[in-house]
């Protein structure tokens, strides 16, 4: 290897081949599964070619050492980079560097393979040290979606070699190190799912989402493939995972593989950092909440410790503003896993989350809304003699939702599952897996201090026990060097109160490659779900399989271009189909609050609210108004206030509707942890919902859907980002003093990040964040409401978030 | 009621009674922090407030509950009287006659209450003061406009029926149980009652006594 000599300045380069194993695939995409157990003599590594040089950083100063996991490709390109750490500048300019290098491509049994290796770029601002030698390969192999076993400090070489390309249904993936750089994100790693094409916020700000038209109860959310039944702390707050612990998120908005099932939505499924060899950690510290990870490596790396969590001091803080409100969440994340031998490793694998919100009375605390939940997992990884990966795993948990009056929900889950990878052939993978899932749920709502309406909605949460199992097998086929193709199923049984049902969900996607950088891809699948409730929420499953199973018929088509120099482009066209789908946010058709002028009805009488209305609310302005349902005593009904409201929440939740989507995304990303990266995305849809026999545009529909990122590093360790989100408005009920509006009014909020940062020595960073959701403070629209004298439109927030916050790292 | 129950009741917020069920929790900028002081002392004019409100807030269910969505004219009908828990006490007899006025966007009424030992409990509240639990035995009549739209001004006279001799209100309202949190013993018999509610602020004698409230 050539060092390119500057003044003063000098780039140590060694190379450490290190063979990825089918659990580090994990990290990349879990499909990808390691020939594991060819020798290295029958495989030879990669050979470089091109000048190896990386230039030491302008501005920059102190040593800096980067691991770079790369892919290199069967013509001896470097298709992939991933960076550890990711100290700027000097990862962004390693991986830069490294995706122009090229090789002579590895050799198994005399032929080309794909392989992934590991470098190390270390920087020196001082004369180079003599030229590295490559060091041995150490043996890694884990099993397939579980975390990678630690370093072992010697043993024979091995190379892995993955066969399998990236899931053509996950569209978007968008590692830590990127999402850190996107502003509003908070550094959130499954925030940043929002800024991704086919998503369609509720309202901004608020962590839920329509995916290619699927209501938010319709969205499945995993991690390392356990079921995490609420992703983000009440209202906007962060999500229930540590940033630190998450390498990537990756969204499957349809068509996914069969290892996902039981949603019809899509699916956001993120991924674990594999165990680091090293003692480490991070710490961050802002103006309502604090969090850290730490992890330990014993017994000479074949074991690891990994501690994380958060904590709010929302209540300390906010108490300067004398409110009687309370607001409260922490999260804690734990993991463990040792090598028990070179082929299998156990782990034990811990998360859950808390939150509170409540008001304070002179004599006690008022509960407004509660959740908490605890997951707990067991697995178990063994490498296969041939080629293949088995994973045997064990899962509890409990989670639970609190509402005022003593009122939740509850669910004690235990599940196990068994997964199974083989290599059947050099060009086929065979992928295997069932489940069994037992939820029981307890449910006490004090029914008998609701009103009929409220009852109703009550009885769709009984107390129960569930019963979910399923088995599914895909292959993934190689046709050639340019085609792979993924048909697959799951087959899932539900029983819920003595009802049952079973759900067959046919998968199939295929990637063409139609140049060298150039993919054709393609899905298709169904997948079923129960009924769900309007959001996910711990403890909220409706019980009993009342109007049977949801189905949802996804297809897509697209194109993905590599544009080079670290950037790439999509486009994918799409098309769902909903049936029996519970879906009560797109479901419930707006209507105007009030009466416009000329529409009061002058034959019926209205409601007492006793104070004096702010608002006019809607009573059916110009039809006769509907009679109370004798013995419906309550809440005031003046207008149909709550007492209609529960009547109207409850009759949402019960339909069942059908309904289409479809639409066009584009996605357009450059790294952004590059000087300067960025993204665009942009979604154009429609989705319509069909109720008793009414087709209407779905409440949550909007048109255009866009969001565009910049990070821009201004040297001296200086970042800043900005980022815009753009979305047409909701569907607008007629109204009746501007009949040809039919959306209410645009959203366009803007973010904004800045970050100054300290490399304290090679492994100990600290970095100043400022970062600012909303810093437009947009407001949105909501509604519209008409009084006598006109009609205006309702609008909600600005919901802003300021923060400033300092994170290190050593 | 039992006040003695620990309660934990958010009183304005029911979540299976909101919209959808969907809570749309907003970063309430509010936090807790030290106990919060004590509630101040509630004297003879706040109980009154209390009893005041409670009267009020009985009307306004009986009247939802028979008048309200039905066609304009004459009013005759019985509610029972339910509590927040569930709890029954009495009823209502609510009869007159109830008319519209589109233009503005209001009812105007000229009703009687006829209050037979009606229990009304309502849910605790943060508020001291909108804590009560009363059974009311009486008859009160309403007169006056009550606003439907923003467009209307809500104007009311409310009063206990007039005493023919006298061409007073008379001395026929009675109220019994408590008021105010931490509850407070109330108890009031052979009342006449002489109010104005106008907008949100209804005021004046309970009992001989100045009293008000505003929603």
């Amino acid at each position: 290897m050539k060092l390119r000599p500057r003044a003063a300045r000098c780039v140590a380069l060694s190379g450490l081949l290190w063979f990825a194993s089918a659990g580090l695939a994990h990290t990349a995409t879990a499909e990808e599964l390691s020939a594991h157990g060819a020798s290295a003599a029958k495989t030879t590594a990669p050979t470089p070619l091109s000048d190896l040089d990386v230039p030491y950083p302008d501005g920059a100063s102190g040593d800096a050492t980067i691991v770079l996991t790369m892919t290199v490709e069967k013509d001896g390109t470097v298709s992939a980079v991933t960076p550890s750490p990711t100290t700027e500048p000097f990862a962004s300019l390693a991986v830069n560097a490294a995706l122009k290098w090229r090789f002579e491509p590895a050799v198994r049994e005399g032929t080309a393979v794909r392989v992934r290796i590991r470098m190390l770029v270390e920087f020196h601002p001082s004369p180079p040290p003599p030229s590295p030698e490559a060091e041995l390969p150490n043996e890694r192999s884990t099993a397939v979606g579980g975390p990678p076993k630690p370093k072992k400090p010697s043993g024979p070489v091995e190379i892995q070699v993955r066969g399998v390309k990236v899931e053509p249904s996950r569209t978007a993936t968008l590692s830590r190190a990127e999402v850190r750089q996107i502003p509003g994100t908070f550094g959130d790693p499954f925030r940043a799912i929002e800024i991704m094409p086919g998503v369609t916020p509720i309202i901004s700000g608020l962590p839920f989402f329509f995916i290619r038209g699927a209501p938010p109860g319709d969205v499945g959310y995993f991690l390392d493939g356990i079921r995490v039944p609420l992703l983000f702390h009440i209202g906007v707050g962060p999500s229930v995972i540590h940033p630190a612990l998450i390498e990537r998120v990756d969204l499957y908005p349809g068509g996914y593989p069969a290892r996902f099932g039981r949603f019809s939505g899509g699916i956001v499924s993120g991924e674990t950092v594999p165990p680091e060899s090293e003692l480490h950690g991070e710490y961050n510290v802002r103006l309502f909440d604090a969090g850290a990870l730490l992890e330990i490596p014993f017994d000479e790396h074949r074991g690891e410790v990994l501690l994380a969590g958060r904590y709010s001091y929302t209540a300390a803080l906010l108490s300067v503003l004398n409110s009687t409100s309370q607001l409260d969440y922490w999260d804690y994340q734990a993991r463990a896993s040792y090598q028990l031998s070179p082929k299998d490793t156990v782990s034990l694998f811990g998360f859950g989350s808390y939150d509170f919100l409540g008001e304070r009375t002179p004599t006690q605390t008022l509960t407004l809304f509660g959740t908490e939940f605890h997951r707990a997992e067991l697995r178990y990884d063994h490498d296969l003699s041939r080629d293949g990966t088995l994973r045997v795993a064990s899962t509890g948990g409990i989670e639970l939702s609190r509402l005022p009056d003593d009122r939740f929900v509850r669910d004690r889950l235990l599940g196990t599952r068994s997964e199974v990878n083989l290599r059947v052939d050099p060009d086929a993978l065979l992928r295997l897996g069932s489940d069994v899932q037992l939820d029981a749920y307890d449910v006490r709502f004090n029914a008998s201090a609701l009103s009929p309406a409220a009852v109703r909605a009550a009885n769709l949460f009984p107390t129960r026990t569930d019963l979910a199992a399923g088995t599914r097998a895909d292959l993934v086929l190689s046709l050639g060097e340019r085609l792979q193709i993924t048909p697959g199923v799951r087959i899932d049984y539900y029983s819920s109160q003595g009802h049952g049902a079973v759900g067959v969900d046919p998968r199939f996607s295929s990637r063409l490659l139609v140049t060298k950088r150039l993919n054709l891809l393609s899905t298709f699948g169904l997948a079923h779900q129960p009924p769900a409730f309007v959001v996910p929420l711990p403890g909220f499953q409706p019980g009993g399989l009342r109007g049977g199973l949801q189905l949802a018929v996804q297809q897509s088509a697209g194109l993905e271009y590599d544009l080079g120099d670290a950037t790439s482009a999509t486009a994918t066209v799409f098309h769902n189909g909903f049936f029996n789908m519970s879906d009560p946010l797109g479901s419930t058709q707006m209507t105007v609050q009030g009466c416009a002028p000329g529409t009061f009805p002058d034959d019926t009488l209205g409601g007492d609210r006793g104070g004096q209305p702010t608002s006019g609310r809607s009573r059916n302005c110009g039809t006769p108004a509907q009679s109370f349902n004798p013995g419906e005593v309550g809440p005031d009904n003046s207008g149909g206030g709550a007492g209609g409201g529960a009547t109207r929440a409850a009759n949402a939740l019960e339909a069942r509707t059908n309904g289409y989507s479809y639409g066009l995304e584009l996605f357009l990303k450059r790294r952004l942890t590059s000087r300067v990266g960025g993204f665009v995305s942009y979604t154009l849809s429609r989705s319509v919902r069909t109720l008793d026999n009414r087709q209407f545009v779905a409440t949550f529909d909007r048109t255009h859907v866009a969001n565009a990122a910049v990070a821009y590093n201004l040297g001296r360790n200086w970042r800043a980002g900005t980022r815009a989100m753009f979305y047409t408005g909701l569907p607008k009920p007629p109204d009746p003093t501007n009949p040809s509006s039919t959306r209410l009014s645009p959203f366009f909020r803007l973010d904004l990040r800045l970050e100054k940062r300290w490399q304290i020595s090679p492994r100990v960073w600290i970095s100043f964040i400022a970062e600012w959701m909303n810093a437009t403070l947009s407001k949105e629209a909501v509604s519209t409401t008409c009084t006598l004298q006109g009609c205006q439109t309702q609008t909600v927030g600005p919901i802003t978030i300021p923060s400033l916050g300092i994170e290190g790292g050593f | 009621m039992n006040r003695e129950r620990n309660w934990t009741l958010a009183p304005r917020s029911r979540g299976l009674e909101s919209r959808a069920g969907l809570l749309l929790l907003l970063l309430a900028g509010c936090g807790a922090g030290p106990r919060p002081a004590a509630a101040p002392a509630c004297d003879q004019a706040c109980q009154d407030g209390v009893a005041l409100r409670a009267l009020r807030t009985a009307m306004k269910i009986a009247y939802n509950f028979e008048v309200s969505t039905k066609p304009v004219g004459p009013q005759d009908g019985t509610a029972p009287c339910i509590s927040f828990d569930g709890s029954r006490g009495g009823s209502v007899h609510v009869f007159g006659d109830a008319e519209v006025n589109a233009v503005q966007g209001a009812s105007i009424v000229s009703l009687t209450y006829d209050f037979k030992d009606c229990l009304y409990s309502a849910p605790p509240d943060p508020s001291a003061d909108q804590n009560y639990s009363l059974t009311l035995t009486g008859q009160v009549i309403e007169n006056g406009t009550i606003s439907v739209q923003p467009t209307a001004t809500t104007a009311l006279i409310i009063q206990t029926v007039v005493d023919s001799s006298t061409l007073q209100p008379a001395n026929s309202l009675s109220a019994s149980g408590t008021v105010y949190d931490p509850a407070l013993d109330y108890v009031v018999s052979g009342c006449a009652l002489s109010v104005v509610q106008n907008g949100n602020a209804v005021s004046g004698a309970l009992c001989g006594r100045s009293a008000g409230f505003t929603f």
